[in-house]
């Protein structure tokens, strides 16, 4: 079992719009890969030129080394088995006939299915979990239970690649898993080929093992996860800046598209803010300012921290405090700079421990210089303190000057360029 | 791959393919008896009433079988009716109408379109213009016992077909809504030319009308010996592609994906649907509504497995036909109603009445 795949030099285009251009692809037997790329990249072009829908204007596929033009319709279905976005089911056929479909290469013209046909469809359909269906119209079925019996149907195939464009599509994330599972199963225990078109590259981390990145109709990238999918494929291949990190729970490499900024009209630089400490907490404020155009810096925070990943992403001036260490005057001092160097300084709503509280001892300096601090939510603050000691010294700050914002989002009036305390200063 | 599996679930599996079955058998006898009944109450109906026994007396005195009941006496004269006229009628009859409602449950399958029915890419149409100018132009051509209206009609309806599909051809593949699109502008275009031909009939206006209308009137046993062979092989030809028609129902992709070789089943499909047809409406005119609608019964019934649904529509249809024949000879007797009239005036609301049902049973294009 398994199916090797090449495909060499491969062009088409559509009405004179070329989609694959001198395409070159290879799958070994038994690879489980998913093949990633934008809407447009030729994804689906390529995988239905596999399966001899579309005929290249140019170049080679071949399956086992042998031409993929000189299999005949019967013969490339039983080597390979589609299963596509969506499949119309208009008619009223039940389950077991759509999947009984599946046995048409194996049937001659006036062969009739005998019981291993129908054994063979009972397994597909128990593999798949539709065995309960049998019986029902496979117009009365829900999307995702609709997939799994055309999945029961290419199993039934008996194939040795399985090719899905798109298969997930349609489904809700609870099939979506189960459904590619149910993949990387057949390519586990019956070593089949699998080679999936597949949007959701956090989705497809989990399931596949190789991965086939194109860009206009080109592959780009392929090899493992961790080769493929970094920020600069994304952002050349997608048109987005994207930022890569580990799956909490799992440590699979997943993706995450940031949100551009909002074009100024004006193009009027925002303010210049300061945003004390990092953690996950301070994240929003810190994308609410940035979608502002503010000009932001952040620190100080330790090197794996959201704060410090935000930052070289948007390549922000950061004040980075290694792991396990507490700051030294090198680091107060760099804050400080900082902290001069911006129109206001906000206190965004981070938990306070003894590590932390040090911080205080600066912003308090610059608010006496005379720089607006604005403090988030400070009547929340004793949920999130673990010193005992940060309300009052926030206190000591609100007298000194410090205003106090209830939600992050009042910010917002704060830094628009026309207006907010900020003003007075300049 | 090929293991022994549990018996427990053979069993169930086989069960309910029994029951499936059994129900289909069922249904399949149910329409034969009914094709017998309604041949013979074809025949034993008319102008002329011949008793049932008499009709069945007559008709094994065909065969080297011989029946008789006490007391009844055949008359001469109504073994000519029987065998010279009402007999070859209702053969006419069986053939066109089966004809008819399998070329549309073909059609239906491979547009995958529930309005679909024999005369949708224009067949009609083309046979039409072919019989209406034959009838006007009124030059005598006769082909193996054929006048020029048959033979005309047949022409128009295979040139027709033949021009939409290769109007509808991209390179070497025939996508089916071209196909479908490219038939309805001609048949408009061809629909056109006839009314324009029809608008200057004159006196031969009611010939042209009447010709439209359908109508199996004056049916000989010549015309029964060249419809059925042509019906056989059309039938012969979309049967056995009967599987390959029910992948296509999944869409031409999917058919391809699963080793149909869908460009030669669409040619040999469109092949074998269009001489039924052109068989059909050149020996009866255009009859409509019996192509649309048994084919929807037959699925409502037993689904849409075509390996059924071909067989089950020709008996259907035969039936149909018969017994609307029937009653178009009797209801105005000794005159007679051109049997297209009556085809869709029970075909209309039956099929309303199946649009009705359509929700609660579910059948094409269901979606609920």
């Amino acid at each position: 079992m398994g199916l090797n795949i090449e495909v060499h030099g491969l062009k088409l285009a559509y009405d004179a719009q070329p989609v694959l251009q001198d395409t070159n692809f290879n799958v070994d037997r038994g690879d489980l890969v998913a093949l990633l790329g934008a809407n447009g990249a030729g994804k689906s072009t390529l995988l239905r030129c596999i399966s001899r829908i579309l005929k290249p204007s140019a170049g080679h596929i071949l399956l086992d080394g042998r031409e993929l033009k000189l299999f005949d319709s019967k013969e490339a279905a039983r080597k390979m088995a589609v299963v596509p976005q969506e499949t119309a089911a208009d008619f009223d056929f039940t389950v077991e006939d759509i999947v009984m479909m599946g046995r048409f290469p194996y049937l001659s013209r006036f062969q009739k299915e005998d019981q291993s046909d129908r054994d063979i469809v009972r397994r597909s359909m128990e593999m798949t979990g539709v065995a309960h269906l049998a019986e029902r119209s496979i117009t009365a079925l829900s999307g995702g239970e609709k997939q799994r019996v055309i999945m029961a149907r290419a199993v039934c195939q008996q194939p040795e690649a399985l090719l899905l464009d798109e298969p997930t599509a349609n489904l809700d994330i609870g099939y979506q898993s189960m459904f590619l599972e149910l993949a990387a199963r057949l390519n586990r225990e019956q070593k089949v080929t699998v080679v999936a078109a597949i949007h959701d590259i956090n989705l497809a981390v989990h399931h596949f093992n190789r991965f086939v990145l194109l860009a206009g109709g080109r592959v780009m990238a392929a090899g493992r996860a961790e080769e493929v999918i970094t920020p600069e494929n994304i952002r050349k291949s997608y048109g987005v800046p994207a930022s890569t990190y580990r799956h909490p729970l799992n440590g699979a490499l997943q993706v995450s598209v940031a949100r551009g900024r909002v074009p100024d009209e004006n193009n009027i630089q925002g303010k210049a803010v300061h945003v004390i400490g990092g953690g996950e907490e301070s994240l929003p404020v810190l994308e609410l300012l940035n979608q502002q155009g503010c000009k932001l810096s952040v620190g100080p925070v330790s090197t794996q921290d959201s704060g410090c990943r935000f930052a070289h992403f948007h390549s922000l001036p950061v004040v980075i405090v290694p792991p396990f260490t507490s700051m030294n005057g090198a680091h107060r001092e760099e804050h400080l700079q900082l902290m001069r160097g911006s129109d206001l300084v906000v206190v965004p709503p981070i938990p306070f421990g003894e590590g932390n509280l040090p911080i205080f001892e600066e912003v308090e300096a610059v608010l006496e210089e005379g720089k607006p601090v604005y403090i988030i939510d400070l009547a929340g603050v004793e949920k999130r303190d673990y010193s005992g000691k940060a309300l009052q010294l926030l206190d000591n700050l609100v007298q000194k000057g410090a205003v106090v914002l209830e939600r992050s989002g009042d910010l917002t009036a704060v830094v628009r360029p026309d207006g907010g305390a900020g003003d007075e200063r300049l | 791959m090929r293991e022994v599996k549990t018996s427990e679930l053979k069993q169930c599996n086989k069960r309910s393919e029994d029951e499936a079955g059994a129900k289909k058998k069922l249904f399949m006898a149910g329409l034969i008896v009914l094709l017998l009944f309604s041949a013979v109450s074809a025949m034993v109906l008319g102008a002329v009433s011949i008793g049932w026994r008499s009709v069945l007396i007559i008709l094994f005195d065909t065969s080297p079988v011989s029946l008789s009941f006490a007391g009844v006496e055949v008359l001469e004269v109504h073994e000519d009716i029987l065998l010279q006229i009402r007999l070859p009628r209702v053969l006419l009859a069986a053939a066109v109408g089966s004809s008819l409602a399998v070329s549309g449950a073909v059609f239906q399958g491979l547009f995958r379109n529930p309005m679909a029915d024999p005369y949708v890419i224009g067949i009609s149409s083309g046979a039409a213009l072919g019989a209406v100018f034959a009838m006007l132009s009124g030059f005598s051509l006769a082909v193996g016992g054929f006048g020029a209206v048959p033979l005309f009609a047949f022409g128009g309806g295979i040139i027709t077909i033949m021009l939409v599909y290769s109007m509808a051809r991209v390179g070497r593949a025939v996508p089916v809504m071209t196909l479908l699109l490219a038939g309805i502008a001609v048949s408009a275009f061809l629909s056109a030319l006839v009314s324009l031909l029809t608008y200057f009939a004159g006196e031969k206006l009611h010939m042209v009308v009447f010709w439209m209308m359908g109508g199996l009137g004056g049916a000989t046993w010549h015309q029964v010996r060249v419809m059925v062979p042509y019906a056989l092989v059309g039938y012969i030809c979309v049967s056995i592609f009967s599987r390959e028609l029910n992948a296509m129902l999944l869409g031409e992709e999917t058919a391809s994906n699963l080793g149909v070789n869908t460009e030669r089943v669409k040619k040999i499909m469109l092949a074998g649907s269009s001489l039924l047809v052109a068989a059909a409406v050149s020996t009866s005119g255009i009859i409509g509504f019996v192509g649309l609608v048994v084919p929807h019964f037959v699925r409502l019934v037993a689904g849409p497995d075509h390996r059924f649904l071909l067989p089950a529509s020709a008996l259907l249809g035969a039936v149909l036909l018969i017994a609307t024949d029937t009653l178009a000879r009797v209801i105005i007797a000794p005159s007679e109603l051109p049997v297209g009239i009556i085809t869709a005036l029970i075909g209309a609301p039956m099929f309303v009445y199946l649009l009705k049902k359509r929700k609660k049973l579910r059948y094409f294009g269901g979606g609920g």
